[in-house]
């Protein structure tokens, strides 16, 4: 186990306990709730890993180097943002991709801004969720407003990267 | 009948490129390399699964103890950077996907919220949510990757929420 799975478990611990305070039927919501989102996810994992896991044989060693590599700089980022926002699914899918990625030569920046325009514009999740519930003016104002931040995120973390070597993976 | 398309369509969507995929690298690999894939899914699973289960009763237990219409009040049209961040720290701390967080926009503005504090909470789930980063980012990126990245994104959605509300589109919640 992880120092970060450790933590998460001390924080989901230290919850149950405020819910025990507040009486037992309180804790057994809790039980239920998470048995129906169990029940939810397990079927999208068994979907989702085996994806990623045969794209990431597909994948050519080196393939990403040339689009999205450390090198391919401010149109890497670009490319990346983009690509993000058109990654299907919820983090089950993106995080394994992007761990697949990196192994085929990805660089740090590029990642940053791939996940950051993932999580801002995620098409499917607009379309799905965002458009039904908000209406497409929400949809709009909130684009709009955060069109540029995922080609500034992969920016930022290439000054990071230049000044601290940070790397993708678990050591 | 829609609700169910909607809760399946990405599944569906993945589950036809993971066909896709399996054929293909059968096809170019022969059936071993298809049950090593297979395997280091099932690995992949193994590492995730018990940030996954706390993840999940964190989650519930969070919406058991706090109502989320009770912070609305802090993040009206007049509350100006104070309620950017009050939004942005309450979309970090939202568990779930987007079944649970897009109706919490509805909540929000019904009671108070305006559409910058509510732009900003939405960027706030997406960007930097708890459980996105606890559960997937750190143990399978990295924490040195997955901090800089948090930190770097930090401040964005209370930008992206400024700049909603100086924007000549004019948006009323629906009832």
């Amino acid at each position: 186990m992880t120092a970060g799975q450790a933590f998460l478990w001390l924080v989901a611990l230290i919850a149950l306990g405020f819910c025990l305070r507040r009486g037992p039927g309180t804790l057994r919501k809790v039980g239920t709730e998470t048995g129906q989102s169990l029940v939810k996810i397990l079927p999208m994992f068994a979907v989702a890993l085996p994806m990623a896991a045969f794209l990431a044989e597909l994948m050519p060693a080196d393939a990403a180097v040339a689009w999205i590599g450390p090198d391919s700089g401010f149109m890497g980022v670009v490319i990346a943002s983009v690509a993000g926002g058109f990654m299907p699914g919820g983090p089950f899918v993106t995080f394994p991709l992007v761990l697949a990625f990196s192994k085929a030569g990805a660089g740090v920046p590029q990642m940053a801004a791939l996940i950051t325009g993932w999580s801002i514009f995620a098409v499917h999740r607009i379309i799905t969720w965002e458009y039904p519930v908000l209406g497409w003016r929400f949809v709009a104002m909130r684009m709009v407003s955060a069109l540029p931040l995922p080609i500034i995120a992969g920016l930022l973390a290439e000054l990071v990267v230049e000044v601290f070597p940070i790397t993708l993976g678990v050591p | 009948m829609i609700n169910t398309l909607r809760r399946h369509a990405s599944l569906v969507v993945i589950a036809s490129i993971g066909v896709l995929g399996a054929a293909a690298l059968w096809r170019r690999d022969g059936g071993d390399a298809v049950g090593r894939a297979l395997f280091h899914a099932w690995e992949l699973f193994l590492f995730i699964a018990p940030s996954l289960l706390a993840g999940l009763l964190l989650a519930a237990a969070l919406r058991q103890l706090v109502s989320p219409g009770a912070l609305a009040r802090w993040m009206g049209a007049e509350s100006g950077w104070f309620g950017l961040c009050v939004a942005t720290l309450a979309g970090t701390l939202t568990p779930g996907g987007p079944m649970a967080a897009f109706p919490l926009v509805l909540v929000l503005a019904g009671a108070g919220a305006d559409r910058g504090a509510l732009v900003a909470y939405i960027l706030g789930w997406s960007l930097n949510g708890f459980q996105k980063l606890l559960v997937y980012e750190v143990p399978l990126l990295g924490p040195e990757f997955a901090i800089m990245r948090t930190l770097i994104t930090l401040p964005m959605p209370m930008v992206a929420g400024w700049i909603a509300r100086r924007l000549p589109i004019a948006w009323e919640p629906p009832r």
